[in-house]
């Protein structure tokens, strides 16, 4: 059974429709990586994943669960907020922008949620907590407060926060784009670790080595379309579809 | 006539402070009522807010401290303001009204500097609506308004002197009325240490609290 499968979403912001039915599915333990061109819709397939923004249409669904289907949207705004709620529980998300809490330390982002939710006690969600930020290697900037940390050190954190709540899928939204070149990398290898743990991922990105590397299958965005999906390294070495084409020579540039 | 003169003006600082205090005690919570309300979703009840707001940030207080003495009386023919109490009462509702208003004000603002990504980033993890407010975002507003709201409870700290306009017999009061009484005008003078005083003590609790939140950014 697949993980996730995504059907025939369709999200309109006013007048514009920005995903035109999109459909994939996936298998525990695989990553995806969504390329395509500035404005194609990623973010917004990821915002609707994570229920920041709610599809018009379509269902999504997680290990064989109906977690969303638009046909039967409740009208009643409360059961419909707790239902939104858990349904995110499935997701993580990791941001361009990292958006870590200000006022914790690194430790205090990663534990804050479970703790809150009482999946765990404190002190249990405090020690996975190190365990987690130990692994992204961040042993000795627990304490930091997220001003005090690079921007590749807070992405880590960011990571962290999002594994704490052991998500069935992780979802990565340009997760170097907002770094400088040297720290890109230690994003990436710690990414490419968790792929080799067999962490099911979906990933946006715009690195394409990286892309070619770590996933499985990629799927190719442009104009709110899946116009291309498949195995990694074939789709980035040989194309099928002529935009595809054009847009990893354009980015090759 | 310095003791005479100091007791009577302590005097009139403890109705100052209690204006003051008081003042503070309902003016906080309720311009985060007015704040809720002039952001709310719903036109029927933001538009009248934000008009209420515009009238009260746009007009002396001392024409509302006048307006709220006089107004009841001329309408009902009858003041609901009796005897000192009464005017001391008329002119706390005036100063709770203006200074709830522009603390929504600085609550809103507040708010609104917070980056969507916060509220973004507790959806993400399944925080409940509340956990979000709390936990998150209170801090990262009150750091904010800090420095706006020492600034505003500041002025109303000099703003109380107003209330002498009805007859509330604070500090001002009392030390102008050496000049009829006695014919010297050094104890209204002498008022403005106790302000500078008060301020003074005001200005360095702020420093402190900014101090405090300084553990982030
Ligand atoms: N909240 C919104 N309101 C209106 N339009 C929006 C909103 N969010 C996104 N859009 C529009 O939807 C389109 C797709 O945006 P999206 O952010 O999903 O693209 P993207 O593929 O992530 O692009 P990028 O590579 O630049 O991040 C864009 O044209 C954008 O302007
Ligand atoms: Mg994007």
């Amino acid at each position: 059974m697949s993980i996730l499968e995504v059907k025939d979403i369709k999200k309109k912001f006013e007048n514009t429709e920005v995903l035109k039915g999109i459909s994939f599915s996936m298998e525990e333990g695989q990553v995806v990586s969504i390329i395509g061109s500035s404005g194609s819709g990623k973010t917004t397939l990821l915002r609707c994943l994570n229920f920041i923004e709610t599809p018009d249409e379509g269902i999504i669904s997680v290990r064989g669960k109906e977690l969303f289907n638009a046909a039967n949207l409740s009208s009643d705004k409360h059961v419909r907020e707790e239902d939104i709620r858990q349904n995110r529980l499935h997701f993580g998300m990791v941001f361009q922008h990292f958006n870590l809490f200000p006022q914790y330390t690194a430790l205090e982002n990663v534990a804050l949620a479970p703790t809150l939710l009482k999946v765990k006690t404190e002190d249990e969600a405090k020690k996975e907590a190190r365990e987690l930020l130990d692994k992204m290697g961040l042993s000795d900037r627990m304490g930091n407060y997220p001003h005090q940390l690079s921007g590749g050190q807070q992405q880590r954190v960011a990571i962290a926060r999002a594994l704490a709540m052991h998500p069935d899928i992780l979802c990565f939204d340009e997760p170097t784009s907002a770094l400088d070149p040297e720290l890109t990398g230690e994003v990436l290898k710690v990414i490419r670790s968790l792929a080799e743990s067999h962490t099911t991922m979906i990933i946006v990105t715009h690195e394409m080595n990286f892309a070619r590397d770590v996933s499985d299958t990629i799927i190719f965005m442009d104009q709110g379309v899946i116009t291309e999906q498949g195995d990694a390294k074939e789709l980035i070495d040989h194309p099928k579809m002529e935009r595809t084409r054009q847009f990893l020579s354009a980015i090759a540039k | 006539m310095f003791v005479t003169v100091t007791l009577s003006l302590l005097e009139g600082f403890l109705s100052t402070l209690k204006l003051f205090a008081l003042t503070l005690v309902f003016a906080i919570p309720l311009g985060l009522i007015i704040c809720f309300g002039s952001m709310s979703k719903a036109k029927i009840i933001r538009l009248p807010v934000q008009l209420f707001i515009w009238i009260i940030r746009g007009t002396p207080l001392m024409l509302q401290l006048i307006v709220i003495y006089y107004g009841p009386g001329l309408l009902l023919g009858e003041s609901p303001w009796v005897g000192l109490s009464g005017r001391f009462l008329a002119a706390l509702v005036a100063f709770v009204i203006n200074y709830a208003c522009y603390f929504s004000e600085i609550y809103r603002g507040g708010l609104q500097s917070i980056p969507v990504g916060q509220y973004e980033a507790g959806q993400v993890l399944g925080l409940t609506k509340k956990d979000i407010f709390f936990k998150i975002i209170l801090l990262q507003v009150v750091k904010r308004i800090v420095p706006p709201m020492s600034n505003e409870i500041i002025t109303l700290v000099k703003d109380t002197s107003l209330a002498r306009i009805i007859s509330v017999y604070e500090i001002i009061w009392n030390g102008s009325s050496f000049i009829k009484s006695d014919g010297i005008i050094w104890p209204l003078l002498y008022t403005g240490a106790f302000f500078l005083l008060f301020s003074g003590l005001l200005t360095m609790l702020f420093h402190y609290l900014e101090k405090k939140l300084d553990y982030f950014k």
